[in-house]
């Protein structure tokens, strides 16, 4: 716990420093930055919970899964193309498709030793592309003005003003806490990632627990998916990931790879998204400050703990 | 070369005490033990790999050690890996040197390493078990080069425990166990009583040695002759459940950085706090982290775990190795309970004494080969000669 | 046609060269993004502050040395895992290039013309000279083979670090050109993100061109005239299956992970 309050501090006076060196005042850079609208918080984190989870999930078991670009444009796909049969089809169509997307890399690994990493990774660049072929081409909007969508026939109900994608998310960061914790599943596939061969000698199907940790992980991701575009953008389009695969690495470090931590790590980093927002629009610093903190979270934490990895 | 008073720890574990050695120009010396007597440390040290907590070291140079695993570069060409030592020619020489290392025999492999080894011109030079993977010509291959060097005036330190060969080429046979030098020469069966700590059978008393009951099988014999493939047939074949308890402790036993409790769970549902109890595992509480305990109560918990599963079947690897007193005997008791309950239980281990306090049967490994199953009054007489190879 | 998807793939070209030599002694660099973002911005400093684009590009160096620093402080001196380290590298790398483009945007750093090569002599130096040299360097020297081993087993070598470092020290070079050559010939300056995946795609072809610098010029060519088409077809307003097209290098670099076109073989003591 201390790691992270010192990592965030440390993040938060670099970028104050920053600010100073090019004559904005600190303080009004840090209110700014941390005082942004709770609503618009909560919709950011929302997405930045479960890519996180996704990155936890998957380190935990051992296996890097940096394909949550990747697994949550599959979900939001699939959300799209499953929303005529309803909302909670289209959800479902969310999580498999992003398990499904995980599950191949995970499949590579297993039957021809290709490293996850790199798979994981080729998966997102190859996912952005076919979403760039849909948004230009079979899923482009009726005047076919925009790379973009028609609006989504359905939508997440509103609780007050966000969307009930928070409960859900929610949820799921609960239930994986539970699973990882408290059932002996959930112990196995930890042991799997401090451990394999220890864990192999204890009876632990490995090679099963892998499989399954990445298609949990692929399977949140893609649910970030569907809830983004059914209960914010509405519609699909080129840049829809925008960085949330790669954030939940900051999220999953940030909490140290625990379930209940990522929620408050995500909505510190939610917060920073939409503190960032505004920041670019009323005193005209960049927004990539947010990445800017992002990363020094992650080298503080990294400083801390070498083996932060499970 | 001389050595006064080595000693060397890791963490708890004694791994040299209090040695000293003194060897001279031309001598083949035979460094005899078990596993984790302290013939790799004891060498790694005179080698400078390591730094002893305590003693001096007056070592000639160059020094050439030949690793029993080796560190070649299984990608580049035996050119090229000579070449990265900056070895130039040799006496000793492979055909063909454009080929790719991957593409070699074992036993060129470890022709390769000596040429390294050797490249330099050493002063002394240490092989760790370098016989583990030669065949007979090979390995007598390998004991020319050993005498023509040494009659050079290189000191040469085989570590082994294949008896009868070092037995053919030492001029000097050093025996160790438990991080001591325990004895120095003698025959063969006299060797392996020594490494293997036994100084008389013990005689048991047969109360539970009744035919028909359930046994204890001790497979007896020095490391390296094909016990881990032996215990892992035996956990593959066995029926029903099955309990093991590993080799190597530390990469397959307990996970360290999961507590007690989790390691505990991933097998057994009998709460923590209960094995604790009963096995009376020194702890401050079922949420203590594995890592943390001594090697004795780490022992404990990994047999609270396989055993609070009601096994038909236990396959114990060296299972009291590095224990204490006490925490040999409880594990014994332990062994014998599961057994009394119906448990078919087989202990490998290379240490004799346990044999005889245990099994009811005995059988010698030897090259991956089991003897006839003895009585504990046959295996007293035959044991170590069987465990020799004679 | 095929001059300028040459051209416009140099940099491309540079990292992939540089990343190939990284990877060969053991590390996965996934910061290369970083390094020539970082690039990028330095050279456009230093080009504007000496009105000349050779300073320009040594100005790109030290802005990739810089970040190549930091990633190798990180995943060789600490043993930190190389890919967490890459990819905070490349998010550093964005927010701080982005924060300082923000701010000076109006100065006239960003403003003013850049001031170009008069001989584009970083193209040819790319596809010809360096290959030659590097080849050289990593395949018949001394220095080279202990490199090569690092990456294949680093136990066999002694003072792994200095190699390790002495790549990274090379690829920082080569991607600091890379990042000159884009800002600086390619663009009319800075702009953010401008390196736009590219690292990424580097690491593909580093893969496709199985670590070896043939594979890397045929491999980057080949990706560089697949873009180029995307962009004509674009112009032809075909403009629905080049999405695909620029899928395949992703699909052909998975195919080829699994040994499918041929056995591949990585370093084998990579990210160790």
């Amino acid at each position: 716990m201390t790691r992270a309050i010192v990592a965030v501090a440390a993040a938060l006076a670099l970028v104050a420093l920053a600010g100073w060196l090019f004559g904005h005042s600190p303080i009004d850079l840090l209110t700014i930055l941390l005082g942004g609208s709770l609503d618009e918080t909560i919709l950011k984190a929302i997405p930045l919970l479960l890519t996180g989870l996704t990155i936890a999930v998957a380190f935990r078991a051992g296996v890097w899964n940096i394909g949550g670009e990747g697994q949550f444009i599959a979900g939001a796909l699939a959300a799209f193309v499953a929303a005529r049969f309803g909302l909670a089809a289209a959800l479902a169509a969310s999580v498999i498709a992003g398990a499904a997307w995980a599950s191949i890399a995970s499949l590579l690994r297993w039957w021809r030793n290709a490293p996850e990493v790199l798979t994981t990774i080729l998966l997102n660049f190859i996912a952005i592309n076919v979403l760039g072929w849909c948004v230009n081409g079979p899923l482009q909007e009726s005047s076919a003005r925009y790379p973009q969508t028609d609006a989504v026939s359905i939508a997440l109900p509103q609780i007050g003003d966000v969307h009930a994608g928070v409960v859900l998310a929610a949820a799921v960061a609960v239930v994986a806490w539970w699973l990882l914790y408290h059932t002996r599943e959930g112990l196995r596939l930890r042991a799997t990632g401090f451990n394999p061969a220890a864990a192999k000698f204890a009876g632990v199907n490995v090679e099963a627990q892998i499989f399954r940790a990445m298609a949990v992980s692929g399977g949140c991701a893609g649910l970030a998916g569907g809830i983004e575009l059914l209960g914010v953008t509405h519609r699909l389009f080129e840049r829809f990931a925008a960085g949330y695969g790669y954030s939940g690495i900051a999220v999953a470090l940030l909490a140290q790879l625990h379930p209940l931590g990522t929620v408050v790590s995500a909505f510190f980093f939610g917060a920073l998204a939409t503190g960032a927002g505004e920041l670019q629009r009323s005193a005209n610093i960049s927004a990539t400050v947010a990445t800017l903190i992002q990363a020094v979270v992650i080298f503080t934490m990294i400083l801390f703990g070498r083996r932060e990895r499970a | 070369m001389r050595l006064a008073n080595i000693s060397k720890s890791f963490g708890a574990t004694r791994a040299v005490d209090d040695v000293s050695l003194e060897l001279h120009a031309g001598e083949i010396v035979g460094l005899v033990g078990e596993n984790g007597a302290g013939k790799t440390t004891l060498m790694r040290i005179v080698a400078g790999e390591l730094e002893p907590d305590r003693g001096t070291v007056l070592a000639p140079a160059p020094i050439g050690f030949v690793h029993q695993h080796f560190v070649l570069v299984n990608a580049f060409t035996i050119a090229e890996n000579l070449a990265l030592v900056g070895a130039t020619a040799s006496e000793i020489e492979l055909p063909d040197e454009s080929r790719l290392v991957a593409d070699l025999s074992i036993g060129e492999k470890a022709k390769l390493e000596l040429m390294k080894a050797i490249s330099r011109k050493p002063s002394l030079l240490i092989l760790d078990e370098p016989t583990s993977v030669l065949t007979p010509a090979e390995a007598a291959e390998l004991f020319a080069v050993m005498r023509r060097l040494a009659a050079n005036g290189t000191i040469v330190v085989f570590i082994s425990h294949k008896i009868p060969e070092v037995l053919e080429v030492a001029t000097r046979v050093v025996v160790m166990r438990g991080g001591k030098i325990v004895a120095e020469g003698g025959t063969a069966e006299e060797i392996v009583r020594e490494a293997s700590g036994v100084r008389r059978p013990r005689r048991r008393s047969d109360s539970a040695g009744m035919a028909g009951a359930p046994r204890i099988t001790a497979i007896v014999g020095v490391a390296g002759n094909g016990q881990a493939e032996l215990a892992a047939k035996l956990r593959r074949e066995a029926k029903g459940v099955v309990a093991a308890i590993p080799e190597d402790r530390t990469r397959d036993g307990l996970i360290a950085e999961m507590t007690i409790a989790e390691n505990l769970a991933l097998r057994t549902s009998v709460p923590a706090e209960q094995l604790i109890a009963n096995y009376n595992i020194k702890a401050s509480g079922p949420n203590q982290k594995a890592g943390s305990l001594s090697g004795g109560n780490q022992q404990k918990v990994l047999l609270a775990r396989e055993l609070s599963i009601n096994p038909n079947v236990i396959v114990a690897s060296e299972p009291t190795r590095g224990l204490d007193a006490e925490a040999t005997r409880f594990v014994h008791d332990r062994l014998r309970d599961a057994a009394a309950r119906g448990a078919e239980v087989y202990l490998i281990t290379s240490d004799l004494d346990e044999a005889f306090t245990l099994g009811d049967t005995i059988q010698v490994i030897y090259r991956g080969r089991l003897s006839q199953p003895l009585s504990p009054e046959e295996a007293a007489e035959q044991a170590p000669r069987l465990m020799a190879g004679l | 046609m095929i001059l300028l998807a040459i051209t416009a793939a140099t940099p491309l070209l540079l990292a992939v060269l540089g990343e190939t030599i990284v990877q060969r002694s053991g590390i996965i660099n996934l910061g290369i993004e970083a390094m020539m973002l970082t690039a990028a911005m330095t050279a456009v400093l230093f080009a504007q502050g000496s009105h000349s684009a050779a300073i320009g590009v040594l100005g790109g160096i030290a802005g990739a040395a810089a970040a190549g620093a930091l990633f190798g402080f990180f995943a060789i001196e600490l043993h930190a895992d190389q890919i967490v380290t890459g990819v905070a590298a490349n998010l550093l790398a964005l927010g701080a290039t982005g924060f300082v483009y923000r701010e000076m945007e109006q100065s006239a750093v960003f403003v003013r013309a850049v001031p170009r090569l008069r001989v584009d002599v970083i193209v040819p130096l790319a596809w010809i000279v360096l290959p030659i040299a590097l080849a050289l360097v990593l395949w018949r020297t001394m220095f080279g083979l202990r490199l090569r081993a690092c990456g294949e087993n680093p136990e066999a070598v002694e003072r792994v670090r200095l190699y390790r470092w002495s790549a990274l020290g090379i690829e920082s070079v080569l991607t600091g050109i890379a990042g000159a050559h884009l800002a600086l010939m390619l663009s009319s300056g800075f702009a953010e993100n401008m390196v736009a995946g590219r690292g990424f795609i580097a690491l593909s072809i580093v893969i496709f061109g199985r670590w070896k610098f043939k594979g890397a010029i045929l491999g980057t060519a080949l990706f560089g005239i697949a873009a180029a088409a995307q962009y004509a077809l674009q112009a032809m307003n075909r403009g629905i299956e080049f999405h695909l097209l620029l899928a395949l290098p992703y699909v052909a670099t998975l195919l080829i992970l699994c040994g499918i076109a041929g056995r591949v073989r990585a370093p084998e003591a990579l990210g160790r």
